[in-house]
């Protein structure tokens, strides 16, 4: 019981600490509402009311052009730079470390996920040319995003010493433009992506025991799953919708500086942006991991569009068992029961 | 060595803007780039007052901070100034900055930003002193000539100040003490409370 009355009192603590708050903003209105032609009636000299208002970051009048112009002291710009160099940088520095490290374990520990059965050298084709392309173009524009992004980012602590100004000031540059033009190729690639392959990432029973069982990873089982599996779908979901959407419509606020933003919406897009960003590059290299060096197979579907057909069986069960037995068809629309016999023999590699 | 500082004293400012054209004038300054502005609070009520702003170059300046290819330097005389050939234009300094110094002439579509500009304290940049580059990037380098920035001389009212941190005070400090005394000494009512209103002085000087 004396537990649950401290965190009562620390609740109420807590208000208390806030109450001052509450009522210093009050008290700032009411001295604000002192009109400077009030306070220099009885006070002449005292500008004290000129200078609040010129604190709290209201726009004046002035003639020049300019956004904002009329703004004498904007107070966000402090609050960002603030939560920029500190704790973005730093957590999002060793984050990045640490991801890049954890993969490098994984790797070692747990090596690539194989094939349980012996390939059997038919071929199957898991993605049509357009999902291929769909999924380059998308992978492309992310990669430079995210490369370019980091140097921005965290180029001044780690690049700029070791290569000086002149050839960082050239690097951040064409990092910066590269950025501001593909991330539109970017934002329009994941638009066509979605479309593309929300049907098969619809969450199904199954997607739960997967996830359960966690894919098989660790234990080494074969866990049936659809086209996709959940790990995938999550990734769909989270990342390519969820982050995708964030970071491109923060993107495109930064992107387009010509419609007169203010300073307050951009540097909330850029928190924003930064911080999506960042969680996206993480996410992402474990998806890029996973589909090149960590799972046997799943860069050449990537590449070529076939894979093995004990490939298709263990990774994406009951899509092989659907394409067999024709009751859906192949990626590129040839009906699935008639499937793999005309691989193409320069997929052997 | 000296430590620049600007100081507008808003009880002098006549909004003449000679100042903002001062300096375009001196530095040649681009097109739809304002090195220094006069914004005026209560604008055509009593009690109107008028400031001259431009970049106060900042002992602890968040340009500085933030800039992602370290572009920014600090004088032996306190003046922040910037290397236009490291500068990306990102942007980044006209968000920190709480005085909305940084500008950015468009350099293409979309409102695609050039190299930042801002006022220098008429200090130049990195090349050369006084040589054509430096002219042409950052305008006059009056300070290696022993002369004030163009808008401080300028200025008619003597509002804008600008120069050694100390004389600017000492002046300030002078104005400030001649200008009244007691209640009407700016502060007083900070330090020892707002005066009765039937007592104070209704408008003559005491």
């Amino acid at each position: 019981m004396r537990a649950n009355y401290s965190g009562v009192r620390n609740f109420l603590l807590g208000l208390l600490l806030l109450l001052p708050l509450c009522g210093g903003s009050a008290w700032a209105q009411a001295q604000s509402q002192d009109t400077q032609a009030q306070r220099q009636e009885v006070q002449p000299g005292n500008n004290a009311p000129t200078w609040r208002e010129v604190r709290s970051g209201k726009e004046a009048y002035t003639t020049a052009k300019g956004r904002e112009a009329g703004v004498l002291i904007q107070n966000e710009g402090q609050a960002w730079r603030k939560l920029r160099n500190g704790p973005i940088v730093q957590y999002g520095g060793w984050l990045v470390v640490l991801m890049l490290v954890g993969i490098g374990a994984f790797y070692k520990l747990r090596g690539p996920i194989g094939l349980h059965s012996p390939p059997t050298g038919k071929m199957i084709e898991r993605f049509s040319s357009f999902e291929r392309i769909a999924h380059w173009s998308m992978a492309i524009s992310f990669c430079i995003l995210a490369l370019s992004g980091l140097i921005t980012l965290f180029g001044k602590f780690v690049l700029l010493p070791l290569i000086g100004h002149t050839l960082f000031g050239w690097l951040a540059e064409f990092g910066k433009t590269l950025h501001n033009f593909v991330g539109p190729i970017f934002a329009f690639s994941v638009v066509v992506f979605v479309v593309k392959f929300i049907g098969d990432n619809w969450p199904r029973a199954y997607d739960i025991t997967w996830l359960v069982k966690g894919g098989g990873v660790l234990t080494g089982e074969v866990v049936p799953s659809g086209r996709f599996n959940a790990g995938e779908k999550i990734w769909f979901w989270g990342g390519v919708i969820g982050l995708g959407t964030v970071s491109c419509a923060s993107g495109l606020v930064l992107d387009f500086p010509n419609f007169d933003q203010s300073r307050s919406l951009m540097i909330l897009a850029s928190t924003v942006h930064v911080i999506a960003g960042l969680w996206f590059i993480l996410w992402a290299a474990t998806h890029i991991y996973l589909g090149t060096v960590g799972t046997t197979g799943a860069y050449d579907a990537m590449r070529d569009g076939y894979v093995d057909e004990t490939w298709a069986r263990e990774h994406a069960q009951y899509w092989y068992e659907d394409v067999k037995a024709g009751r859906r068809a192949l990626p590129s629309g040839e009906p699935g029961d008639a499937t793999a016999t005309t691989a193409p023999t320069q997929v052997q590699h | 060595m000296a430590r620049m500082k600007f100081l507008c004293d808003a009880e002098r400012c006549i909004e003449c803007n000679g100042c903002v054209t001062a300096c375009k004038q001196e530095n040649e300054v681009p097109w739809g780039v304002n090195r220094r502005r006069v914004v005026t609070l209560n604008d055509g009520v009593p009690g109107e007052k008028s400031i001259s702003v431009a970049c106060m170059h900042c002992s602890d300046a968040p340009c500085m901070a933030v800039c992602p290819v370290d572009c920014f330097y600090r004088t032996e005389e306190g003046v922040v100034l910037h290397d236009k050939d490291v500068c990306i234009g990102c942007g980044y300094c006209f968000y920190a900055c709480p005085f909305g110094a940084p500008q950015f002439p468009q350099a293409g579509a979309f409102g695609m930003r050039g190299k930042m500009d801002k006022c220098t304290f008429c200090a130049g940049g990195p090349e050369a002193d006084n040589s054509k580059e430096e002219f042409a990037k950052y305008g006059s380098n009056r300070l290696s000539q022993g002369k004030l920035p163009a808008c401080v001389e300028m200025c008619s009212t003597k509002a804008l100040l600008g120069g050694d941190g100390d004389v600017v005070a000492d002046i300030f400090r002078d104005r400030a003490l001649k200008r009244g005394k007691g209640a009407e000494v700016w502060g007083w009512s900070t330090a020892y409370g707002k005066p009765d209103k039937q007592q104070a002085p209704k408008g003559a000087k005491s």
